[in-house]
């Protein structure tokens, strides 16, 4: 590329010191400042942390295994022995607990993560292309996000079982690898799938939504006048400045996924016992509340708070992230 | 406007279309043959008989290829015929069991956003009226705060904060009608999940009114406070409020699938989990029609609603 011609003339209202005072911050620095001073969203995104840091050392650090039962010492309340207790099985609650952070942490993962690729795709072709597929895609998440998402994610769930059992059978005959025999993953992928076919419509529209306006940007057609080309634009352009949105979806998806992901579980449709999951472990508590209240206590004040946690994040990246509100 | 409303009706038509072919072949498809499902789990018979099951099938036009099943339905569904239930209440018409759940639901549905929008709008009234002050901070927080606790933790809470520690109530158990105390769990949960919609819109339009040119000029005439909010700015605070009946029903059905199945409610929530747990087609079916009908037509209602409630709609 050619260089430019000439620089222009400094200004000298710039030179003024008086404007120069402060010292410059991005546009991120900017929000990060924002996010600090909401005490609530900081406070959502250290029990985000903290859930994802179990989910990943949970398993290791858990005192017990999560599916070793003892009869004898069912029911147990609260000790030193056993943190949260004993469930109905004599299986370690506390072991139980991290186990189901990493299944809502795999699920809200893998969820965002198919229905963000299928969005993103989606999204910025009918963004930047528009016309019929376009007029399609907006029809049908219009169609998706006025349904009931549970209900979908439960008949989705339901019918898929079945020829995804049939197909890791299939896929066990043939390569005799003993991964197809787990139906603990069976599980995972079956909810994965489900939650991100409703999930991704949203996501699509969110992201062809901003490809639109800000294509319509005086900094775009400046952009596009001065020669440059459609990926510049895009990778230049488009993409920092739909990050912000972006992340605020993605935050609200991985909570929703985790929100779905006990729901579904705690209905018996979603990941199937002895898998934990806190959904499921609700449901289980749920049989004896009345004299155990502490299997239905733990699961469900956990789902609370970690929901309360996605909410408050995610309002306070809105927030942080949208300079025009600050303007 | 008329042909608006057309092409809205249109829409939506092919989309229930859509929804029940999608919902049946997934059920042909994905979730396996109920009949053959009644013989392994030994509830109704005692072997797996192949001539059995054959007439089974004929009986209830399961031994069809897809799309005549499909058209046949789609048939029977105009002229009334929901079909019977095979495995849930064995035989008793689709129809029968849905005119007995559905109102329950309806009830609970209808008493949470009675209290749902009054409550919401009250104190999407009051938040906007003292904007940035620390009631309205704390309106929004707790509304924040709610939305984010889902339905199924929301009730065992109160079922152990209301039933075992405090013992004001006791488990409520079945349907005694929506007078009775056992409804009052039931409808508090529900509307609980509804409670943030309606706070929020409210909020928001109260904050656009507050700021309209004829507000100001109330105020400057001397109107007092109480009578510029109920004369001049409630309705038009109201009528965006009116635009979230399809994120409340969303809510509702939500909160009944969980709250029947929570507390044994034999409501519409109910029926779907057996129904989907079962896999029994009509009932299935069945579910996903009025599911699809009930948002069909709160959606359809915003959209005639709207123009009525609001005359800048209508000029344009």
């Amino acid at each position: 590329m050619k260089k430019p011609a000439a620089l222009p003339m400094r200004s000298r209202v710039v030179d003024d010191k008086s404007l120069a005072l402060g010292r410059q911050r991005s546009l991120w620095q900017d929000a990060a400042r924002r996010f600090r001073q909401n005490w609530l969203a900081v406070g959502g995104l250290i029990v985000v942390i903290v859930f994802l840091v179990l989910a990943i050392v949970g398993p290791h650090i858990a005192p017990y295994d999560f599916l070793e039962q003892n009869i004898v010492k069912a029911f147990q309340g609260p000790s030193a022995e056993h943190f949260l207790g004993t469930d109905d099985l004599g299986r370690d609650v506390f072991s139980r607990m991290l186990h189901g952070a990493r299944t809502a942490a795999l699920v809200a993962f893998f969820t965002t993560f198919i229905s963000l690729v299928i969005g993103i795709l989606v999204g910025a072709w009918s963004g930047i292309h528009g016309g019929r597929i376009d007029e399609l895609l907006m029809w049908f998440s219009d169609l998706i996000q006025a349904m009931p998402g549970l209900l979908l994610v439960i008949l989705i769930n339901t019918t898929l079982r079945r020829p995804v059992i049939n197909a890791f059978d299939q896929m066990y005959m043939q390569t005799r690898n003993p991964f197809f025999l787990n139906t603990l993953w069976l599980d995972y992928v079956l909810v994965f799938s489900a939650l991100a076919l409703i999930a991704w419509p949203g996501l699509a529209r969110l992201i062809r939504g901003q490809v639109m306006s800000i294509n319509e940007e005086d900094f775009v057609l400046a952009a596009r006048a001065l020669g440059a080309s459609e990926w510049h634009i895009m990778l230049r352009h488009v993409v920092p400045n739909a990050m912000g949105p972006l992340i605020v979806a993605v935050t609200a998806s991985m909570g929703g996924a985790v929100t779905l992901e006990a729901g579904l579980s705690f209905l018996g449709i979603g990941i199937q016992p002895p898998n934990a999951s806190w959904g499921s472990m609700l449901e289980e508590g749920r049989r004896l509340w009345q004299v155990f209240p502490h299997l239905m206590l733990i699961p469900a004040a956990t789902i609370g708070i970690i929901q309360v946690a996605f909410v408050f994040l995610g309002d306070g990246l809105n927030d942080a992230l949208d300079p025009r509100r600050n303007s | 406007m008329a042909s608006f409303l057309l092409i809205r009706l249109l829409r939506w038509t092919v989309g229930l279309f859509l929804i029940l072919f999608v919902t049946y072949g997934m059920m042909f498809y994905g979730a396996g043959d109920p009949i053959r499902m009644m013989f392994i789990q030994g509830e109704d018979f005692d072997s797996e008989d192949e001539a059995v099951m054959l007439a089974l099938r004929k009986k209830y036009g399961l031994d069809e290829p897809f799309i005549v099943q499909f058209g046949n339905y789609l048939n029977n569904l105009a002229r009334g015929d929901w079909g019977r239930s095979i495995r849930l209440q064995v035989d008793r018409p689709v129809l029968e069991i849905v005119q007995f759940r559905l109102p329950i639901s309806m009830q609970l549905g209808f008493a949470a956003t009675a209290i749902g929008a009054v409550l919401g709008i009250g104190l999407g009234i009051i938040a906007a009226l003292y904007h940035n002050r620390w009631l309205d901070r704390l309106i929004i927080s707790t509304v924040l705060f709610i939305n984010g606790i889902p339905v199924f933790v929301v009730l065992p809470m109160m079922l152990l904060l209301l039933v075992l520690q405090l013992k004001l109530i006791d488990v409520p158990y079945g349907w005694s009608g929506l007078f009775h105390i056992d409804a009052f769990l039931p409808v508090a949960a529900i509307s609980i999940g509804i409670l943030p919609i309606i706070v929020r819109q409210t909020r928001s339009a109260m904050l656009e009114v507050r700021s309209q040119l004829y507000v100001r000029t109330a105020r400057a005439k001397g109107m007092p406070e109480s009578r510029i909010i109920l004369r001049h700015m409630l309705r038009p605070v109201l009528t965006p409020v009116v635009t979230t009946l399809g994120l409340v029903m969303i809510s509702l059905i939500n909160g009944s699938l969980f709250v029947e199945y929570i507390l044994n409610t034999p409501g519409f929530g109910l029926l779907t989990i057996e129904g989907i747990k079962k896999v029994d087609y009509p009932i299935i079916m069945a579910v996903a029609v009025v599911g699809t009908l009930i948002i069909f037509v709160s959606n359809f209602l915003v959209d005639i609603l709207y123009p009525i409630l609001d005359p800048r709609v209508r000029a344009q």
